[in-house]
């Protein structure tokens, strides 16, 4: 779970990159993703991989990045070991190894550089119906304030003799319970706190909400925006056509 | 005269569906326009209850029994949406955590203008107004857990007071607060109704806090308002204390040496000025 959170949570940069328009960075990363699935060989996908580390340079992320690839290696592991066991080739087990690599590289890549707040923007753009943006939005404002909340009932039952670390792991799982309900229940107070609030601040009141700010694609988004597709449009024809390396 | 009030509770009685008995009973209350009015009693006594009714939460979001009238600004809280009441009447919760939604300071204290499609620029000017009212333009692009208890609570009363109510409802809003932040809180209230004529009703059980910047405290006890008058005239009096209201010691001091001739009964002093007459009756 930890290299999750370290691998996806946004944490706040200066970069030029961090500067690009949420959607340019969201294409960026699209744009990679779809890539890692269209090579067909470790050489190429490690250029992949390579553009994606220049990436991370240029965003300054390149140690988390670092990070979270060395930690997506143990599954990276178990996949070759899979592959490997199934299919007895160790280039093509190989390939599916480091393309999960380059895959969490290139989801994380987006969400490690775009704030929450640009993300509720992207889901703008996507016309998402204002409810489900909302839930997105409160979901991520509360983490903080739920981790907190469940350190305080965590640290309250040990107090009180909730032994958390005792036992196999189903007696675990279980003396996890008394954490477990008191936040639940702390959570549903909250939310009907939150539902008068935002009843008294006219949540709904009118269709069409408008918005504080407003993210406009400068002349500098556009053209990376251009320079990405060009990039892949190379990289895509180039990898079918230039060099097309065969499996054995 | 009756023009004049932001306020005017008349006959209310409100119970919850199923409760064996009513949360409020039979309340008046009438409140000239730029009032700061204290609301004391017990837990339990229905302050919550009628705070939710003067702001419409009642019954647009809770349904019950309800009887009477409550006019904000001579308008029916019944009869007016929640649209137009949030833009009369703020609502500043006891935990300011649970009222703050967005990511940045400043998108949250936009998040009620947003929401009734205040265009952006109006929008921008409003919010700058609010962050500065409070003294908070220097967090605009803050996240909510980057600050500390008190700015949260000026960023919850930004965004209520960027609506610009001529009405607004504080419950129990130094709960959470230290004494110095407390403190500065009341003297932000003052200082906003002196600057924008905005009518306060507090419910505060830290009653010393509020009682020099009060016109008029309002005792609450099983839903029927039990007593109305000025902080002097209600804490002086011999029934406070019987519900429950935490008369100031200073207060009790005084009444003490009042009662001796020592000192004078007749304003509510704190303990500096309480300190300076006995020391000039001395001389």
């Amino acid at each position: 779970m930890m290299w999750l959170s370290g691998g996806f949570v946004f944490r706040r940069g200066d970069s030029v990159y961090h500067r690009l328009d949420p959607r340019v960075k969201l294409l960026i990363s699209a744009l990679m993703f779809v890539t890692t699935l269209l090579v067909r060989s470790v050489y190429e996908l490690l250029i992949v991989i390579a553009f994606m580390v220049a990436v991370a340079a240029v965003a300054t992320v390149l140690r988390r990045v670092g990070r979270t690839m060395a930690l997506t290696a143990s599954f990276s592991a178990i996949i070759f070991l899979i592959n490997l066991a199934f299919t007895r080739n160790l280039e093509s087990s190989f390939l599916y190894a480091i393309r999960f690599v380059a895959i969490v590289v290139s989801t994380s890549l987006f969400f490690i550089t775009t704030s929450p707040d640009e993300l509720e923007q992207v889901m703008k753009t996507f016309r998402l119906p204002r409810d489900v943006v909302f839930a997105f939005v409160t979901a991520v404002r509360f983490i903080p304030v739920m981790m907190l909340d469940t350190i305080q009932i965590m640290d309250a039952q040990k107090s009180r003799g909730l032994e958390l670390e005792k036992g196999n792991v189903f007696r675990r799982v279980r003396n996890m319970i008394p954490v477990l309900i008191p936040l639940v229940v702390n959570s549903v107070v909250r939310s009907g706190e939150l539902a008068e609030a935002m009843e008294s601040r006219a949540y709904g009141a009118v269709p069409r909400p408008t918005s504080l700010v407003q993210y406009r694609a400068s002349f500098r988004d556009r053209a990376v925006a251009v320079a990405a597709v060009a990039i892949f449009a190379v990289a895509a024809y180039s990898f079918y056509y230039v060099l097309p390396v065969q499996f054995p | 005269m009756k023009l004049t009030n932001i306020l005017d509770i008349e006959g209310l009685t409100f119970r919850y569906p199923e409760a064996p008995k009513e949360a409020v009973s039979h309340f008046d209350l009438h409140v000239p326009e730029g009032e700061i009015v204290v609301l004391a009693g017990p837990s339990g006594c229905g302050k919550s209850t009628l705070l939710r009714t003067v702001n419409g939460l009642i019954p647009h979001m809770y349904s019950g029994d309800y009887s009477g009238e409550v006019k904000v600004a001579g308008a029916s809280v019944k009869g007016t949406d929640m649209r137009d009441l949030s833009q009369r009447v703020g609502f500043l919760f006891q935990n300011p955590e649970n009222q703050i939604f967005m990511f940045t300071v400043e998108r949250d204290v936009a998040f009620g203008l947003e929401n009734i499609g205040v265009p952006r620029e109006e929008m921008r000017g409003r919010v700058d107004e609010a962050l500065r009212l409070l003294g908070i333009a220097s967090l605009a692009q803050r996240a909510p857990h980057e600050l500390s208890d008190g700015q949260k609570q000026r960023v919850a009363l930004a965004g209520v007071l960027a609506m610009r109510p001529r009405l607004v409802i504080l419950d129990e809003p130094t709960s959470l607060l230290d004494p110095k932040t407390a403190g500065d809180l009341v003297a932000l209230v003052a200082g906003l109704r002196k600057e924008l004529g905005t009518t306060f009703v507090v419910v505060e059980h830290r009653i010393d806090l509020l009682v020099k910047v009060a016109d008029r405290l309002v005792v609450m006890s099983e839903g029927k308002k039990v007593l109305e008058g000025t902080p002097r005239d209600v804490l002086f009096g011999e029934e406070a204390e019987s519900y429950g209201v935490a008369t100031p010691s200073v207060t009790k001091l005084q009444k003490m040496l009042a009662h001796d001739g020592l000192a004078t009964g007749g304003a509510l002093l704190s303990p500096a000025e309480l300190a300076r007459e006995l020391e000039e009756r001395q001389r």
